[in-house]
């Protein structure tokens, strides 16, 4: 007699289900924009613009340019430099959804209404949106090394595979703000407008901390700090585990003030 | 007989005037208890505090000897529960619904989902999003009540309700209560209650004003009765008829007599005989109307 499945187990293969949906348009969307940038890397260098020279100085020293004629270097600067803020759209849209916008769509408190601890909802959401977010950011790997190969630009599927799962840390940290939020806020709204501020300040001051020296301190507060260049640098996993901390930190916050506050309708 | 619900003193506040203030109830095993107020007196909070979603400022409750607050999942998994306003993700379907919240409480038999669908004519393979608030309404009455929880708390259950699916829905409670199920639900419309309860608590600005036979209350209640004569009334006729003990607020008008009638019925009925009656008409009491008769004028002061 098999042991029956605990509520966890349940409800994170329902929620995975759920994902998997939206998922796929990410995994689409992501993949084009990739291959599109990916193949039109022959033509940018063709065409002079990838030179050193064309760039500012302060455009230079701001996202760490050295060389963009190889496509490593075009990969982590013009690619994935910019790709947590595309990408934790995801977790942030789901995770806002998720409480808040369960609570006020008014479907939290029938499924509260089911034997499943408040804590597992919590832990059942992050961890199918762990999972639907590596099957996407392997796709984008695939899609990276395919095109890569397409146009013969000695990307190796290595390189590919460390671009994308540096990703993870940084967009699951953000993500995690936002159900953070989401377990103790009442708004969606609140919810994606708080992480979205959070998130964009800190890639500003990430950028003008690399350009300004006045603001060079303040680096230390930007998770971006800690993202790096995984093509070019490989990935750093005192970095990476930091994120995943944060991620873990703000997962038990999530879990406590969920636990504690009134469901609404 | 055995307790299945029980609260002492239980207290729930958000603000100054609202919430519910010292509830103190006691529902037998196997009783459907109708729990009757205006919207805003305090029926939701009490209900959601019963199961969990809120915890109390102060008092507790007891479901089935254990503490909501302390051993949610235990309640949970022995009660169903319909919140106020029924929702679902807009893509799911009610049989989806019922497989996961099936799984979750470990069943793999959903037969008498079923059967409840066909008795009230729901459709459970429609998404959310393409039912109309009444065939909604009858998704979560299922889910409330396909597993045959041992207590069921229902919190407006009718609302959206047609009235043939409605007298559905109430044979199903007594039904339930004959398999020894306790119901306690809330509405605000009294003749709900009236013909399935077999008490009813009657809670207004948060607190508890009474607990009643539902019937003995609507008995005590006056009626409204408006009688058309043939002929015009005599002088002789109004005198009588008003001076009747418990005929009050007595208007006429030709050949048309309006009043209330609280007590001695039998007596205006046989004076009424006396003429010929062209149309008479009775009118049952409001709920508003019996907490102005029993408990006195609304005051102001809410509660969710």
């Amino acid at each position: 007699m098999s042991a029956r499945p605990s509520s966890l187990a349940i409800y994170t293969q329902h929620l995975t289900g759920r994902f998997r949906r939206t998922g796929i348009f990410w995994a689409i969307g992501l993949g084009v924009y990739i291959a599109l940038l990916i193949l039109s890397y022959p033509s940018f260098r063709e065409s002079g613009l990838l030179a050193l020279e064309n760039y500012p100085k302060t455009i230079i020293e701001a996202f760490g340019i050295e060389d963009l004629t190889t496509i490593g270097p075009f990969l982590d600067v013009r690619v994935y430099s910019s790709l947590p803020l595309v990408i934790s759209f995801f977790p942030v849209m789901t995770f806002a959804g998720a409480l808040a916008g369960a609570e006020e769509r008014g479907s939290l408190d029938i499924l509260l209404g089911n034997p499943i601890p408040r804590r597992h909802v919590v832990l059942a959401n992050w961890l199918a949106l762990a999972l639907v977010l590596l099957a996407v950011l392997l796709v984008v790997a695939i899609v990276s090394w395919g095109c890569g190969r397409l146009i013969n630009v000695g990307l190796d599927a290595a390189d590919a595979l460390r671009a994308s799962l540096n990703l993870f840390p940084i967009t699951m940290a953000f993500g995690t703000l936002a159900l953070a939020l989401s377990a103790w806020l009442r708004s969606r709204g609140a919810v994606i407008g708080i992480s979205f501020a959070v998130m964009f300040l800190m890639y500003l001051l990430e950028t003008i901390g690399r350009i300004s020296p006045t603001w060079a301190g303040l680096r230390w507060v930007s998770a971006f700090r800690l993202y790096g260049s995984a093509i070019t640098d490989g990935i750093d996993w005192g970095n990476a585990a930091l994120l995943l901390g944060a991620s873990v930190v703000l997962l038990v916050l999530a879990i406590g003030l969920f636990d504690r506050r009134d469901i609404y309708t | 007989m055995t307790v299945a619900i029980v609260t002492y003193n239980l207290t729930k506040t958000y603000g100054a005037n609202r919430g519910i203030r010292n509830i103190n109830l006691s529902i037998q095993q196997g009783e459907i208890f109708g729990f009757l107020g205006p919207n805003g007196a305090g029926k939701s909070t009490t209900l959601r505090t019963l199961i969990g979603l809120m915890k109390p400022t102060s008092g507790r409750a007891e479901i089935l000897g254990l503490d909501p607050h302390t051993q949610t999942t235990e309640v949970l998994a022995r009660i169903g529960n319909l919140p106020t306003e029924f929702a679902l993700d807009d893509r799911m379907t009610g049989r989806r619904m019922l497989s996961l919240f099936g799984r979750l409480r470990g069943l793999t038999e959903l037969a008498y989902a079923d059967e409840l669908a066909e008795r009230l004519d729901a459709d459970l393979d429609r998404p959310m999003r393409r039912l109309s608030r009444g065939n909604k309404q009858k998704i979560g009455i299922i889910q409330a009540l396909y597993h045959k929880p041992e207590v069921v708390i229902l919190d407006e259950p009718t609302g959206g309700l047609d009235p043939l699916v409605q007298e559905s829905f109430l044979s199903l409670l007594v039904e339930a209560k004959g398999r020894g199920q306790t119901i306690f639900f809330s509405s605000h419309v009294l003749s709900d209650i009236e013909r399935v309860a077999d008490r009813v608590g009657i809670i207004r600005h948060g607190q508890m004003v009474a607990v009643e036979d539902p019937h003995e209350l609507t008995g005590r209640a006056h009626r409204q009765v408006r009688v058309e004569f043939a002929t015009p009334m005599t002088d002789d006729m109004c005198q009588r008829l008003a001076g009747i003990p418990g005929v009050e607020n007595v208007a006429f008008e030709s050949t048309i007599a309006r009043f209330t009638v609280s007590e001695n019925i039998d007596a205006v009925i046989k004076l009424l005989g006396e003429h010929q009656v062209r149309t008479l008409d009775v009118e049952r009491p409001s709920l508003e109307e019996i907490f102005m008769t029993f408990y006195g004028p609304e005051e102001n002061g809410d509660a969710a």
